[in-house]
């Protein structure tokens, strides 16, 4: 049973005003929380954002990664494909190094398990298309990537601030050996 | 009763063994390097140091034997420390190159490092630079990698009997290679590459093209090589075959391969494969081997083609008859496919023409021997041959046609047995063997006086008067032997001696023996040999499906499950569920087929993954017959010299691209499975299609379908499922009936007149490599590498006498042709022998070779062809 002053109030729509009321405060008083991306705000990314992917480049210019494969082994969502072959020097090339980035889930393992530093990902995350295949990242896209988005001082300034591989500053549980860089040094 | 307690955990042990050993069976793991389970023990890697109580020191589990009481610790910071500063030595040297190395992932020294290696080592010296040895066609040896834990050795040396490496020069410096320098020069068997823990030993094939965790395909399946069949994994990646691995605890091979089975598949993904099926547009006049495919044939869909053979087939039956069309089947197809093809022949067309390349040894050796001894005499099981006290050979070199067997005879001669050869056997000269070389074509002679001797010193038991009958009368004098074939008083009583003496003898036959002069004779004397001294007999198999091919029925005489077609009864029995009628005349052998064809009265032939035309000796005789046939369908997965000259080539697919199963030599069924994907048709599938085409349809969704009918038809392999194969323990006969007993007479021929035999002339023979096996091991690129080309081998002696060098070009001819080739010398040849093979195209022994075919096997005499040798000045 609802008393007198419950029926008044459901007869002259007083809390349909009172929220009515609110709403257009909200709409006239108070500045909108959402940007308008991407016509007027864009917003860089912070250092060390993980976006689209790169193939590092070392002095000479050259690809760095060897092939190993432990970025693939790694890759949680398995999008990581790459086919290596015996080069004529009887040296292990590379020929095919694929990322098919639909699918990754950009959660920077491949960088972390990489013992050469050769995977990276870039600030870089505005890569939306129309087609399926410029999303699927060769080895010349890669190496692309790299100079677009790591040219010069920002490539060095990654490695020294965020790459942070296992075999220079691997902090594993006692007794755990590593791998100490290049063989070739001393 | 010993009761010992590792790590708190109470065993009981029924027989003494090593730590490791107890250890493993309670499923403790104690990490090792230089112990592998089918290798003799070292002690040197001292991973496996334990702490027992009551010891002062860590002792290593690998060596040390379990004592009732034993409290054995495998696990503590001492073990621990230890363990570390092993690792910490081995990796003083070791260059640390795992994203380099193919072997990381699966590396037993990485995954000991680790888990208690060190985390940095504290050796500042320089490390050891060697560079890797590629000048092996092969095997890379990376002696950086190298931790000298002497598996590879003891492998080689221990269960291989190859003795070709060796660990070189001392202490920091010591690393493994072959005696032959750089290259191996061996027998290629890459036991040492599956048994090396770290990447020293590796691979050449597919080198640096997979990671060991990118192999995520690994089919189990079985060698297409020999009748051995040893169980191969094979590890694919996108469907290409990356590497073939052996087992440890298979049947057969139990971890091991040869070479053929370990770098022989790269068939699979030649090139030169059939993509499409062929229609021939050129006439058959032309000289096929002097222009290219595309101006004999040209392509057609497999509607067009399947509906073309189908309608020439029927043309031919209806003009001809059924019996003017034959079919050669295949021992290297499956069982599945030669069951399809042999129903196909005896209902679709109604000819009992179905034979196949079994009937030029195998076949008519194991009838003649089952007649004596029952079915399933020469089925003896493999492995026990190791256990047997001597072996008798003869007749081929069985480390070299089914190199796992011969395996098993060099086990037997390290276990204590011994060895007896007849003729030279190259693969078991550093295995002791009392060897008895008779002069050439003298075996029956010797055999004869074999015979004789053992009646004197054993007596006739009397259980096989069929038998006795047929050798009462042989006499031959010791005296006789040591004239006739040039054999020592004392080494033949040697002979006897070790023969008659002992307990568990085996005798192992190889081919040269059936496809000599007067086989089934020395067959006979064989039998009586193996009568007197009890023993058991295995027959030597080249191909990989011989076995299972006569088992299913390819044979002109022969149904299904070895029931002969003459008795009427099981020619019953088969039209009732196969609701057809089969005709009762028995058909043409192969060489009866060719015979046919050359009158001109064989109009259609449809040969199933064989090539005649190489494959048969005198084999230019054989070329013409094929030229002279109407129509021939062939069905392959290379353009043989035989499919040159078909009028429809189909495509096939190949071992590993199908499922199936395979009998091996011993009889045991084993599962084939597919491994790697390609478009096209199974062999089975196309004769079905064709099949259904002339309107007799065989409905069969897969290979499973068709063993089901198999077993149910086949009184050898009743109620036999895939289920039963996929345990490992289907050996037929299986639940079926008692098998076939032995026949009343024993048919024999003794030799009239002996040939003459002339010290001068050269005689051609077949050389049976160990690195080929018809011309399927020619298309993978591994094996050519090892043995690249056709050789006409010859002794010093011959060489020494036409001035002949290794490599000179000579012309070798006999009465019926001549080819040019290269000459190689071989120590351990005679003088009056040429040895050649028949492997390469337009290269083969058998364009060479004459032959008369044996009365009783029905095989093929290649002995006696002689030759002639000259240099060719280029």
């Amino acid at each position: 049973m609802k008393t007198g002053k419950e029926f008044i109030k459901t007869i002259f729509f007083v809390e349909l005003i009172k929220g009515m009321a609110f709403t257009l405060k909200t709409l006239l008083f108070t500045p909108p929380v959402t940007r308008r991306y991407p016509n007027k705000v864009k917003v860089p990314a912070q250092p060390g954002f993980r976006g689209l992917h790169a193939l590092a480049k070392n002095e000479e210019g050259k690809m760095k990664c060897v092939g190993c494969g432990l970025c693939g082994a790694y890759c949680p969502s398995k999008c990581i494909y790459i086919y290596t072959s015996e080069g004529e020097d009887h040296t292990k090339v590379v020929d095919r190094y694929e990322i098919e980035t639909p699918r990754c889930i950009y959660c920077g393992f491949c960088v972390e398990a990489c013992p050469f530093g050769a995977i990276t990902l870039s600030e870089h995350y505005e890569y939306s298309t129309y087609s399926r295949d410029s999303l699927y990242m060769t080895k010349d896209k890669l190496l692309e990537n790299w100079d677009k988005y790591f040219a010069g001082e920002k490539g060095k300034r990654y490695f020294r601030d965020f790459w942070r591989p296992k075999t220079t500053d691997f902090k594993g549980y006692e007794g755990q050996a590593m791998f100490k860089g290049n063989k070739n040094e001393k | 009763m010993i009761t010992i307690s590792i790590n708190g955990k109470e065993i009981r042990l029924e027989k003494p063994m090593t730590v490791l050993e107890a250890a493993r069976s309670a499923g403790i793991k104690i990490p090792t390097l230089c112990w592998h389970e089918q290798l003799e023990k070292y002690g040197g890697c001292r991973l496996c140091l334990v702490e027992v109580e009551k010891m002062p020191r860590l002792q290593t589990a690998c060596t040390l034997m379990v004592a009732d009481g034993m409290v054995i610790r495998t696990e503590t910071g001492r073990i621990a420390d230890v363990r570390r500063g092993i690792l910490e030595f081995l990796l003083i040297n070791h260059p640390l190159d795992c994203p380099y190395c193919d072997k990381a992932g699966e590396c037993d020294l990485q995954d000991l490092v680790e888990k208690y290696g060190p985390v940095t080592g504290r050796f500042k010296e320089k490390k050891r630079k060697v560079p890797e040895s590629l000048e092996d066609p092969v095997i890379v040896r990376n002696m950086e990698r190298c931790i000298v834990c002497t598996r590879c050795v003891r492998m080689c040396e221990g269960v291989q009997g190859a003795s070709a490496i060796a660990v070189i020069d001392r202490g920091g410096h010591s690393h493994i290679e072959p005696f032959s320098g750089g290259r191996f020069d061996c027998e290629y068997c890459g036991n040492c590459v599956s048994v090396c823990p770290v990447g020293a030993i590796m691979s050449k094939l597919h080198r640096h093209s997979y990671r060991p965790w990118q192999l995520v395909d690994e089919v189990e399946t079985i060698c297409p090589y020999c009748g051995v069949g040893c169980t191969l994994v094979v590890q694919v990646r996108d469907d290409v075959i990356k590497r073939v691995v052996p087992k440890l605890g298979t049947v057969v091979n139990n971890g091991l391969l040869c070479s053929r089975g370990r770098f022989g598949y790269e068939f699979v993904g030649s090139k030169e494969r059939l993509t499409k099926p062929l229609i021939r547009i050129a006439s058959k006049t032309h000289d096929a081997s002097r222009v290219t495919h595309n101006e004999i044939f040209r392509e057609a869909t497999w509607e067009e083609a399947i509906s073309f053979v189908a309608k020439k087939l029927e043309e031919i039956k209806d003009k001809y008859g059924s019996d003017s069309i034959a079919g050669i089947a295949s021992p290297r197809c499956t069982n599945e496919d030669n069951y399809i093809f042999q129903k196909f022949m005896r209902t679709a067309i109604g000819t009992n023409n179905i034979d196949s390349t079994a009937r030029t040894g195998f076949a008519g050796a194991q009838n003649f021997i089952e007649n004596i001894f029952g079915q399933g005499a020469t089925a003896n099981i493999i492995p026990g041959l190791s256990n047997s006290d001597s072996v008798l050979v003869i007749g081929g070199d069985p480390t070299a046609i089914n190199p796992i067997l011969g395996l098993q005879i060099r086990a037997c001669s390290r276990k204590g047995g011994n060895i007896l050869t007849i003729g030279k056997v190259k693969g078991l000269r550093f295995f002791n063997p009392v060897s008895l070389k008779p002069v050439l074509y003298t075996e029956t002679v010797l055999l004869e006086g074999i015979v004789t001797a053992l009646r004197e010193r054993i007596g006739l038991p009397g259980s096989n008067p069929n038998l006795e009958a047929g050798i009462k009368d042989i006499n031959i004098s010791d005296g006789e032997i040591e004239k006739t074939c040039g054999i020592k008083g004392n080494d033949f009583t040697m002979f006897m001696k070790i023969l008659s003496e002992s307990s568990t003898p085996s005798i192992v036959i190889g081919k040269e023996l059936v496809q000599s002069n007067s086989g089934n004779y020395k067959l006979l004397l064989i039998a009586a040999i193996n009568y007197l001294i009890n023993g058991r007999i295995y027959l030597l198999s080249e191909r990989a499906n011989e076995q299972g091919l006569l088992d299913m029925g390819c044979a002109p005489d022969l149904l299904p499950g070895y029931r002969p077609l003459t008795f009427a009864e099981f020619r019953r029995k088969y039209e009732n569920s196969w609701k057809t009628s089969i005709p009762d005349k028995v058909g043409f052998s192969i060489f009866e087929m060719m015979d046919a064809a050359k009158e001109g009265s064989l109009k259609a032939l449809y040969v199933m993954g064989e090539n005649p035309v190489f494959n048969l000796p005198d084999a230019r005789s054989v070329e013409a017959a094929m030229k002279n046939i109407d129509f021939l369908v062939v069905q392959d997965i290379f353009l043989t010299e035989t499919a040159r000259l078909a009028d429809v080539v189909f495509p096939a697919l190949s071992w590993s691209e199908k499922d199936g199963t395979f009998t091996n030599m011993e009889r045991r069924i084993q599962r084939l499975r597919k491994a790697v994907h390609r478009e096209g048709m199974e062999d089975w599938r196309i004769i079905s299609e064709v099949s259904k085409h002339m309107g007799v349809p065989l409905n069969y969704s897969n290979p499973e379908d068709i063993f089901n009918e198999v077993s149910k038809v086949s009184p050898l392999h009743r109620d036999m499922t895939y289920e039963d194969i996929e345990k490992g323990e289907a050996v037929y006969p299986y639940k079926g009936e008692p098998l076939r007993g032995v026949s009343e007479e024993i048919k024999f021929q003794v030799p009239s007149s002996k040939f003459q035999v002339s010290d001068k002339k050269l005689y051609l023979k077949l050389e049976r490599p160990l690195f080929h096996s018809g011309t399927l091991s020619t298309k993978a690129p591994a094996l050519v590498n090892i043995y690249p080309e056709a050789m006409a081998r010859i002794s010093p002696d011959t060489a020494k006498s036409l001035s002949l060098g290794d490599g000179d070009i000579v012309r070798v001819s006999t009465k019926i042709g001549s080819l040019e080739l290269p000459v190689s010398v071989d120590k351990e040849l005679d003088n009056s022998s040429v040895l050649l093979s028949n492997n390469f195209e337009g290269k083969g022994a058998f364009s060479l070779m004459e032959y008369t075919l044996d009365s009783v096997t029905k095989a093929p005499c290649i002995d006696y062809n002689e030759a002639r040798i000259e240099k060719v000045n280029i």
